[in-house]
């Protein structure tokens, strides 16, 4: 069995990163730093905050620390008794118990906020998240409404772009109230550039899974990319750190290294994992030689890999685009469907895995039907159940049989396979 | 080698079987597994090959099967229950072409060909329609779970339940006796109600026959009839049905045993 | 079909209560059928601009589940069991054929499953013909209203396609015109509820206004008149009950049984959301001259709360409180649908805020296809008791 610690150099560099990002927050919720913006991961217009040298602060990339710090269950179960319900996204109650508990967390004191931007980017819970926190802060709150893609182009419409383009605009006049300043064009480009090459390089580290073996896990370790993608995009010291990223992974493709020793199975996961098992969780997975050439999760901040890259002439448009077009969350579910199938295709997968998350409906409702459109096109498909943030949906007996039996009969198939095909040679 | 065992150490019981090259069984054992779980899996094994009178030495290859399979120490090797189950209705019914298994904590649907698994889904993370379910049922009616299939078969008017909910079907049955309702009109309605959720499960799958019904549940001739009259068509069931984790962790064994022997 | 003045009132509920307990759709397709509509098009809840399919020659029918009349034995591999049971039930029908008539169907941004179930009913019904609507989230605001506008056009101009016909304002206002009758209609029934509940049973007036997702509004609005002219000729005394404000149901409704149970229990529903898309707007719809304007900025400035509407200068808990002591209540019930996630988020707010204005209030959970409520009568059967005798 494969017992790798799974940490390569970019997981500690990304470890100092992420600690010097959680100082200036544990520092602004000392006053000595700068103004906190709550903001959510789809879409997320953070260079727009960076122009204000306002923090952005993800409520969401809190809760999952909290998870995987085993910290999770005591702020859910607070929040249930505020009369939160166990139906209720566990990322919010974990978050609001939190709140409640002073902001105190074993990475950073999170800071009290002085905006809480809802960018309502389809994930309906976002709305009510913000809406409570509103109540409990007592803090200026805004929602940026943007449009679901629902057309048959898979596009916006013109009046959605206006629609999304004016409220920027009332954005920008909010955090000038906020801030005490007037927007700085020049700031906003600039962070708009490093966005941009950011964007790039992620794109380009995405298409690297295109290699066999692939570099890296496209799920597991992509996880570890996406914190600094959100917290840090628009920074130099996030542009570096997705520099280092793309010439470590590049040189492991020449190189011919994987994640693991070997590399038996490509599969596509679609889901967000399970943060509080992440690590039992992709155990499961290195037992079997499987590697995650794609994930979906990885695009719900937005989809660089697909061709879009914010455009420094055009900073507030392409921010609007990025909110509308071009991440997972403001797609329909059938333009998911289309994005695994790329991935099936492109990446050269064999199998698809759903880790169905009881929090996240945006992610899980229909999955059903999801996994039942792949089986029917012949794709392996497997459908398994947890949360992404409550430990007591995970049960690691039914999850580990359930992947073990999934990869036993692919393995058995292909040695059907290619005993029939050895056999049609003879 | 002559013969081969497979152990399924399950949450609640475990069993052996021992099976010879025609894959015919010539032992087995059940205990209750307990919290020593390897001490369970060397125990069947154990017993399975004293009541036959054989040693260690006779058997061959032995694989571990079930949520313990990990545990069964002496083990060549681990297979799921899902491929187990599939293996071994195969081996008996060798024109198996779904598999249902209620057992339990889990309900699943296999479809198969040739004893391979082509897909399978399991119930979710609500124990609704599994043995639980119906174990509830016989708790809230004080009665043996051997006794409930029986007696549903003489339900002639099964009522409805509101719910699969392992958690109502208690205060559901209580509404239905304050109502004066039959008692195997009230079996009736909760078997009627885990069949249609099971159907309803294993289509995702397919329903292609031969249908061979497996686990625990499968001795319940209520729960038979049940699946039967709403599918339409017979199932194939056998006595040893529990044991089918077992049998096809066996039958995996002498294949496995054989391939080693031949390689060598 | 017109109401003979010889009908009771009897009969009158009984004819909706026939209509509404039905799951085939019969009498929309025979309405079709007879040549009186060009199109059906299915309308998810919570709220359908339900004007522009019927100026565009087409009959707006209500989707609202299978109730507990159907056995969900499709539509459950598609959605797994934390899914609502509407979301199910709605595709369940749709699997088993009794949605054939349909031409259209549209769904809105109220939730994510209801979002997702846009999709999966589309690939499921091997039909383009489902739309979305996305409801503004910036309220209040001009851009919302502008924005909303551009999309009750681009909606328009799809029921239209179904119908082949072209809609003049004219059209648009008339119809506009209808539905606000419809609605003062139904709020006329409210009034009657709130200050002389004796008159009208909760289950009466919900199947009046529930007649509404499966009858054309002319013959609705017929309905709705005739019965309130019986209503108020209606004698008697109210009893001495506890008045209760009942929310949470805005989407997937609660079995009729179960609504009687209230009332049984002792107690006056003096108001309620079940079934909130029928009286969404707090007044009429002005008449600026731009019809589809007019309709949008009700949307935005002039509609009544809904867990599926977030307007962050306005706290819904709030007017909860308020809305039940304009009404005198004793006590509000939030009767939620299981695993309604709006609900059950707007719960959290309620009872802060309901705890804190010293208004007792009762939580209970339902699903659409609960057959026997026992435990949930006995619920509220000791929160009216906690009521009288506190």
């Amino acid at each position: 069995m494969h017992d790798a610690t799974y940490q390569g150099r970019l997981h500690y560099l990304q470890k100092q990163l992420m600690a010097d990002y959680y100082a200036e927050l544990t520092a602004s919720a000392e006053g000595n730093g700068a103004p906190a913006a709550y903001l959510l991961i789809g879409g997320n217009p953070v260079e727009l905050l960076r122009a204000f040298d306002m923090l952005p602060v993800y409520p969401e990339v809190n809760a999952l620390q909290l998870a995987v710090k085993k910290n999770s269950l005591g702020h859910i179960q607070s929040a249930e008794d505020m009369g939160y319900s166990t139906d209720n996204c566990a990322y919010v109650k974990a978050d609001i118990g939190m709140y409640f508990a002073g902001r105190k967390t074993p990475f950073a004191t999170i800071p009290e906020p002085s905006l809480l931007l809802c960018n309502y980017v389809g994930c309906n819970v976002y709305l009510h998240w913000f809406d409570h926190l509103a109540e409990y802060t007592k803090k200026p709150a805004f929602h940026l409404d943007v449009p679901f893609i629902r057309t048959a182009s898979g596009r916006p419409t013109r009046e959605d772009i206006d629609y999304v383009m004016r409220q920027l605009h009332q954005l920008i006049a909010t955090c000038e109230e906020i801030t005490g300043k007037r927007l700085d064009e020049d700031k906003l480009r600039r962070a708009i550039e490093l966005s941009s090459e950011t964007g790039k390089l992620w794109s380009e580290i995405k298409h690297l899974t295109k290699h066999r073996p692939a570099p890296y896990d496209a799920y597991f370790d992509s996880v570890t990319m996406m914190a600094p993608l959100y917290c840090l995009r628009g920074t130099e010291g996030g542009l570096e750190f997705f520099r280092e990223a793309r010439d470590e992974y590049a040189r492991r493709a020449a190189a011919g290294q994987g994640p693991l020793p070997r590399e038996d199975v490509r599969y596509v996961i679609e889901g967000p994992p399970p943060w509080p098992y992440l690590r039992v969780f992709r155990d499961m997975f290195a037992r079997w030689n499987a590697v995650a050439v794609a994930s979906t999760y990885s695009t719900v901040g937005g989809l660089w890999e697909f061709g879009f890259a914010h455009d420094p002439d055009h900073p507030l448009e392409s921010i609007a685009e990025h909110l509308l077009s071009w991440n997972l969350t403001n797609r329909n579910f059938l333009q998911r469907y289309d994005q695994i199938e790329r991935y099936l295709d492109e990446w050269n997968a064999e199998a698809l895995v759903i880790h169905s998350v009881k929090s996240c409906r945006l992610f899980s409702a229909g999955q059903g039907d999801m996994r039942e459109y792949f089986t029917k096109r012949n794709i392996p498909t497997l459908l398994v159940e947890s949360d992404l943030e409550d430990p007591r949906y995970f049960s690691e007996a039914q999850m580990r049989t359930r992947i073990d039996a999934f990869f036993e009969s692919l393995a058995h198939r292909k040695l059907t396979a290619s005993a029939s095909a050895s056999g049609d040679k003879a | 080698m002559k013969f081969a065992a497979g152990v399924d150490v399950g949450s609640t019981q475990t069993k052996c079987v021992i099976v010879d090259r025609d894959g015919q069984i010539v032992a087995r054992s059940l205990i209750e597994t307990g919290a020593y779980v390897t001490r369970a899996a060397e125990r069947a094994f154990d017993e399975a090959l004293a009541s036959s009178g054989m040693s260690r030495d006779d058997v061959g290859c032995v694989v571990g099967t079930g949520y313990g399979r990990f545990r069964v120490t002496f083990g060549d090797l681990q297979i799921t229950e899902i491929s187990c189950h599939a293996k071994g209705a195969c081996s008996l019914f060798p024109g198996t072409r779904t598999v249902i298994d209620i057992g339990g904590q889990d309900a699943k649907g296999i479809k198969v060909l040739d004893g391979e698994v082509l897909d399978f889904v399991m119930n979710d993370k609500c124990a609704a329609g599994t043995g639980r379910f119906l174990a509830t049922a016989a708790e809230a009616l004080s009665m043996s779970l051997g006794d409930i299939g029986e007696l549903s078969l003489q339900a002639r008017n099964p009522v409805r339940l509101s719910t699969v909910c392992t958690v109502f079907v208690e205060s559901d049955i209580m509404s239905y006796l304050a109502q004066g309702k039959k008692l195997p009109d009230i079996l009736g309605g909760i078997h009627s109600a885990i069949a249609a959720r099971t159907i309803a499960l294993v289509r995702r799958v397919g329903l292609e026959p031969e249908i061979t019904f497996t686990g625990g549940v499968s001795l319940n001739v209520g729960m038979v009839h049940a699946l039967e009259e709403r599918l339409g068509v017979p199932l194939n069931v056998c006595a040893d049905s529990h044991y089918m984790g077992a049998i096809g962790a066996a039958v995996f064994a002498m294949e496995h045993g054989l391939a080693r022997a031949q390689e060598a | 079909m017109a109401i003979q003045s010889t009908v009771s009132f009897e009969e009158l509920i009984e004819e909706c209560n026939d209509a509404i307990a039905t799951i085939d759709f019969a009498d929309a397709q025979a309405w079709k059928n007879e040549g009186h509509t060009q199109a059906l098009i299915g309308c998810f809840p919570v709220y359908t601009p339900v004007e522009l399919f019927h100026a565009a020659g087409a009959l707006p029918v209500g989707l609202t589940g299978a109730g507990n009349k159907i056995e969900i034995s499709h539509a459950d591999s598609r959605f797994q069991s934390f899914i609502c049971s509407i979301i199910k039930s709605t595709l369940e029908l749709a699997m088993i054929g009794n949605l054939d008539a349909f031409d259209g169907f549209v769904f809105h941004s109220i939730c994510d499953p209801a979002r997702n179930l846009a999709s999966v009913f589309a690939r499921t019904m091997n039909t383009k013909q489902v739309e979305y609507i996305h409801f503004p989230q910036r309220i209040p605001s001009y851009e919302a209203v502008v924005y909303l506008e551009a999309e009750y056009r681009r909606i328009l101009a799809w029921a239209c396609t179904l119908t082949g016909r072209s809609v003049t304002d004219e059209d648009l206002r008339r119809s506009i015109a209808l539905y606000d009758a419809v609605r003062s209609a139904i709020g006329l029934l409210y009034d009657v509820r709130r200050n002389e509940p004796h008159k009208l049973s909760t289950l009466e007036l919900y199947a009046l206004v529930r007649y509404g997702h499966v009858a054309p509004p002319e013959k609705h609005l017929r309905i709705l008149e005739h019965a309130l002219e019986y209503v108020r000729a209606r004698g008697g005394t109210p009893k001495d009950r506890a008045r209760v404000v009942v929310v949470g149901s805005f989407c997937e409704q609660p079995p009729m049984d179960l609504i009687a149970s209230i009332e049984q229990a002792g107690c006056y529903v003096v108001d309620d959301d079940f079934l909130l898309g029928r009286r969404f707007f707090t007044g009429g719809i002005a008449d600026t001259g731009n019809p589809l304007y007019d309709l949008a900025d009700a949307y935005v400035h002039g509609s009544v709360d809904s867990s599926v509407k977030h307007d962050l200068g306005h706290s819904k808990a709030l007017s909860l409180v308020q809305r039940a002591r304009d009404h005198r209540a004793d006590a509000v019930v939030v009767l939620t649908a299981k695993f309604c996630e709006p609900a059950l988020f707007d719960y959290v707010l309620y009872r802060k805020a309901l705890q804190e204005a010293h208004m007792p209030h009762v939580f209970l959970e339902f699903e659409e296809k609960m057959w026997l409520f026992d435990k949930i009568k006995t619920e509220l059967e000791t929160f009216v008791e906690s009521l009288l005798f506190s």
